[in-house]
């Protein structure tokens, strides 16, 4: 039973993670309808830096994230405006294709610079629990979740409450009425892109703690993330939230109960028997579609 | 000699490349490297030919195409260690393989339209090299499996191999080809440049984008059968690297992605450079760098890949004189084929042709009939169903609704369209006939409603059975497949959906000299071979008629055929709607040229907020107070004098 209670929560926190991660995924691909394969390299890219950080400094990484944000927006804006912005018009693979190809120059860039090998910051508090009754929660896990819950929450106030937010929303829902009311849709486009790369500021610095890293695990990070989002259903925000913690569950359940070498592969299981049952997603909304 | 002109110079290069390839082993025997290298351009390319059929030619873009390969190589060596056989003999047994787990992620993910596929590969490629990891009872797990080494002897070296990857990459190329010039490649073409439109024209989006993924991964699983002979070793890594993946697009992206060179020219420009680059770059590991690189500036700057971009600066060097509207021609050339073959030809689009059957003149109104009330209307309608048109009723629209959020554009319609008339609807924009039109030919789903067809329920049909029923569409905007010809845009709808009609060629055969047939009758014979997206607008809507005729339909869906076509191409199109209907062909018009209508249809039913306001004779309908408040307005009031289809009518208006 305590083993049960264990690895729901452990699958929870893990969860929490997952959906910070993927949330910036399905905001860009929201707004804009391009899916950002880069945005693995980007979590990779934001890991290696925190590790570089905390190496220097001592900083703690999760903390270093206040660095790696602002870094990472604007990052995400220069790459908008340098490189997707130059295949808007053009159809969706292209964007595919595009950021896939960017996916594997960071990736190179990062080989090339620090060598391919496994990396991991170890923060003081890195082998200590909470203990709560026979439960034992890792720290990591659990700052690394509070620092999810605080970006998320942060994400959905500057996306319901400020203007630049529902602006982001209105051209998710409608572009052409977001136009017409004011919204540029092309600022609006560079500012979910950034908006969606500094997730990854966060969620970089919590992967370097939680996952050992090398330059070539964004592979296993962005099938994990878009997973998360066809599960969910693509571009919606709570979809993400449930397909994170219905995936972190099964692979913590897998891991405790199965092996760990098959826990990885419940996430391809879960998204094959999801996309059977529902084609669109837990929360993929039937869009009029053919209206001429 | 002129023979040898009559064949494309690409299918000529080609031979001459495929001979020089043929003779070179021979000439140059005892270089393994050089023979190594050309080999695995060979794979690369019988990969990137493969990837075209579903990524090129249908547009679904897989990221983890490498997959088919480990899966060949697997089921291979797997079995010939179980078997004790050589893997050679058994290597069809990793594309059929390829084959099968191709139509299992497929069938799941290919039924909707968009971007769950290209997530998905890249998912299954991931999850596959897991699976070989983690079942090591079968796979030997990370330590992989070891093979014989070949049986032949060693001063051979790769040279069997060499021949047995060519050889393998000439039956993919040729079956590439092929597809290509069945009406399933048309189809998949279709599918890439409008999926929607695909759908209404009867091909079965959802079966042509398995087939199509399925014939795409065959060649792949059985050349990696071949090559976990030539490695003699398996191992997870190796066999599902997402690295191999983007070689292959990238092999394909570069040389012209839906090209049938394209692919196989890529392959060797990629290959050429990752060997330069591992020689003089440093390595394997800058290949990651430079791929990736090579993959941006392929995207930014040569998205059509380079033998397109090669043939377009061709063309613009050697520009060919392009007849483009030239209307006198398509006029001049309607009157010698299109009168006595329309005739001839008429019943083919008829299930039932129906000479002498002409459109049933409505009854003559009496005078002082003209003015009547909805309400007497709806009566009349009901106890004299069959007053108004004879005819048994083909389309029966039942108190269909559909709303988009709180717009409520069909209201409980109900509309009935009988056998052989000729019937128009007509009404104010937003009055919701484009959408009804949506409803009835399955581009959206009704909210409420039953939608019955030649006796058939099909309002939960999927868009292409209706198709297949005799149902067929033309849109406000034309939506003609533009990259492909005119002729390929008439040949692509399938009336059926027997895999017979689905494979039958597209380029040559009856099908094929049907649509010449087709466009013939409706007089743009010459344009067969240009880009229907270089046509004019008014030449569009009459390509799109002929696309529709190609279904064989009961029933034609016309949706304003006439809005932005002059009037020389609109006498054109009337007196083909007509011979068409005196075949028996029955039309639905949406049309807001009154006079047109008026001209043309037998009943009209007018539309107002979502749902019928009227319906009757076109006598009748221009002197209705009600439709003449919601529609036509108080000052269009026709000359008392002119008889109702005289020419003057027309200009009365304006």
């Amino acid at each position: 039973m305590t083993q049960l209670v264990q690895a729901i929560i452990l699958g929870l926190l893990i969860g929490g993670v997952y959906a910070l991660m993927a949330s910036g995924l399905t905001l860009i691909f929201g707004v804009m309808q391009i899916i950002n394969i880069a945005q693995g390299a980007f979590l990779v890219l934001v890991a290696m830096l925190t590790w570089w950080l905390w190496q220097r400094t001592g900083i703690d990484p999760i903390v270093a994230s206040l660095v790696t944000t602002p870094l990472m927006f604007g990052f995400g804006w220069v790459v908008y405006r340098l490189l997707i912005s130059r295949i808007r018009g053009s159809s969706a693979s292209m964007s595919v294709l595009l950021t896939f190809g960017f996916a594997l120059v960071i990736e190179g860039v990062l080989n090339v610079v620090a060598g391919n090998r496994f990396r991991s910051a170890a923060p003081s508090y890195f082998e200590e629990s909470y203990r709560v009754g026979d439960i034992s929660l890792p720290k990591t896990q659990v700052f690394g979740f509070l620092a999810a819950v605080v970006v998320l929450g942060v994400l959905y106030f500057v996306l319901t409450r400020t203007w630049t937010g529902r602006a982001i929303r209105a051209a998710t829902q409608n572009p052409s009425g977001a136009a017409l009311v004011g919204v540029a849709a092309t600022g609006t486009a560079a500012l979910a892109f950034a908006i969606g790369s500094a997730t990854t500021g966060v969620g970089g610095s919590i992967l370097s703690v939680l996952y050992p890293f090398f330059p070539a695990s964004h592979y296993d990070w962005i099938s994990r993330l878009l997973g998360i989002v066809v599960l969910g259903g693509m571009g919606s925000l709570p979809g993400a939230l449930v397909g994170a913690g219905i995936l972190g569950l099964a692979e913590t359940l897998t891991a405790t109960y199965g092996s760990l070498g098959w826990s990885t592969l419940v996430f391809y299981v879960v998204i094959m028997v999801v996309l059977l049952i529902r084609p669109q997603g837990l929360f993929g909304a039937k869009l009029r579609e053919d209206a001429v | 000699m002129t023979r040898l002109r009559a064949i494309p110079r690409a299918h000529l290069a080609a031979a001459l490349v495929l001979v020089a390839l043929l003779v070179y082993p021979v000439v140059n025997p005892w270089q393994p490297y050089p023979q190594a290298v050309m080999l695995l351009g060979f794979l690369l390319a019988i990969q990137a030919s493969s990837w075209n059929i579903i990524s090129g030619y249908a547009g679904y873009i897989s990221l983890g195409h490498s997959m088919f390969l480990g899966l060949g190589s697997y089921t291979v060596g797997i079995l010939a260690l179980q078997w004790g056989i050589n893997p050679l003999w058994i290597a069809p047994l990793g594309g059929v393989t390829a084959v099968v787990v191709a139509m299992l992620i497929g069938s799941v993910v290919l039924r909707t339209r968009g971007h769950a596929f290209v997530i998905i590969t890249i998912a299954m490629l991931l999850a596959a090299q897991i699976l070989a990891i983690n079942s090591r009872g079968l796979t030997h797990g990370s330590d992989g499996i070891t093979l014989e080494l070949p049986f032949w002897s060693r001063d051979f070296q790769n040279i069997p191999f060499y021949y047995l990857f060519l050889g393998l990459l000439v039956l993919t190329v040729l079956f590439s080809a092929w597809l290509r010039r069945t009406k399933f490649g048309t189809g998949l073409v279709a599918i890439r440049e409008d999926e929607g439109k695909a759908a209404s024209i009867g091909v079965d989006t959802t079966r042509f984008k398995i087939v199509g993924y399925a014939a795409s991964a065959f060649f792949i699983g059985a050349a990696g059968g071949v090559y976990s002979y030539y490695l003699t070793f398996i191992n997870p890594v190796g066999s599902f690297t997402i690295l191999g993946s983007v070689t292959i697009v990238l092999a394909a992206l570069a040389g012209g992605r839906g090209t049938l060179y394209g692919p196989v020219v890529g392959a060797f420009l990629v290959q050429l450079a990752g060997e330069a680059a591992t020689v003089y770059g440093g390595g394997t590991q800058s290949r990651v760098l430079l791929f990736g690189l090579a993959l941006m500036l392929v995207v930014l700057f040569v998205p059509k890949g380079i033998l397109p971009a090669l043939q377009a600066w061709w063309l613009r060097r050697h520009p060919a004189d392009v007849e483009y509207t030239d209307q006198a021609g398509a006029l001049g050339r309607a009157p010698s084929t299109a009168h006595e073959p329309a005739t001839a030809h008429v019943p083919a689009f008829a299930h039932e042709p129906a000479p002498g059957q002409d459109p049933a003149p409505a009854p003559e109104p009496a005078p002082g009939q003209g003015v009547v009330t909805v309400r007497e209307r709806a009566l009349e309608r009901a106890e004299a169903a069959g007053r108004v048109a004879p005819g048994e009723v083909l389309l029966d629209v039942r108190g269909v609704s559909k709303t988009f959020g709180g717009l409520i554009a069909v209201d409980g319609a109900g509309l009935t369209v009988r056998k052989g008339s000729v019937t128009a609807l007509i009404g104010p924009n937003g009055s919701g006939k484009t959408t009804l039109f949506n409803l009835v030919t399955g581009g959206m789903a009704a909210d409420a409603g039953e939608i019955w067809f030649d006796g058939e329920r099909i309002d939960a049909m999927r868009p292409w059975r209706r198709g297949h029923l005799g149902l067929g569409r033309t849109y406000q905007v034309t939506r003609l497949f533009k990259e492909m010809t005119v002729q390929e845009n008439v040949v692509a709808p399938l009336p059926d959906s027997r895999w017979r009609t689905m494979f039958a060629g597209a380029v040559s055969g009856h099908e094929a000299a049907r649509a010449r047939e087709l466009l013939d009758i409706v007089g743009l014979g010459r344009f067969a071979g240009q880009r229907a997206g270089s046509l004019s607008y008014g030449q569009q809507k009459l390509v799109e008629l002929a696309q529709v005729l190609m279904l064989r339909p009961k029933l034609i869906l016309l949706d304003e055929p006439a809005g932005g076509v002059n009037p020389s191409l609109l006498g054109r199109l009337t007196e083909v709607i007509r011979e068409l209907n005196r075949g028996g062909v029955t039309f639905l018009v949406v049309e807001h040229n009154i006079p047109l209508v008026l001209e043309l249809c037998d009943p009209v039913v007018v539309f107002s907020r979502g749902r019928p306001i009227a319906e009757g004779p076109p006598a009748t309908i221009r002197e209705d107070p009600v439709v003449l408040d919601a529609y036509l307005g108080d000052d269009w009031r026709p000359a008392p004098d002119d008889p109702p289809r005289d020419v003057t009518t027309r200009e009365a208006v304006q």
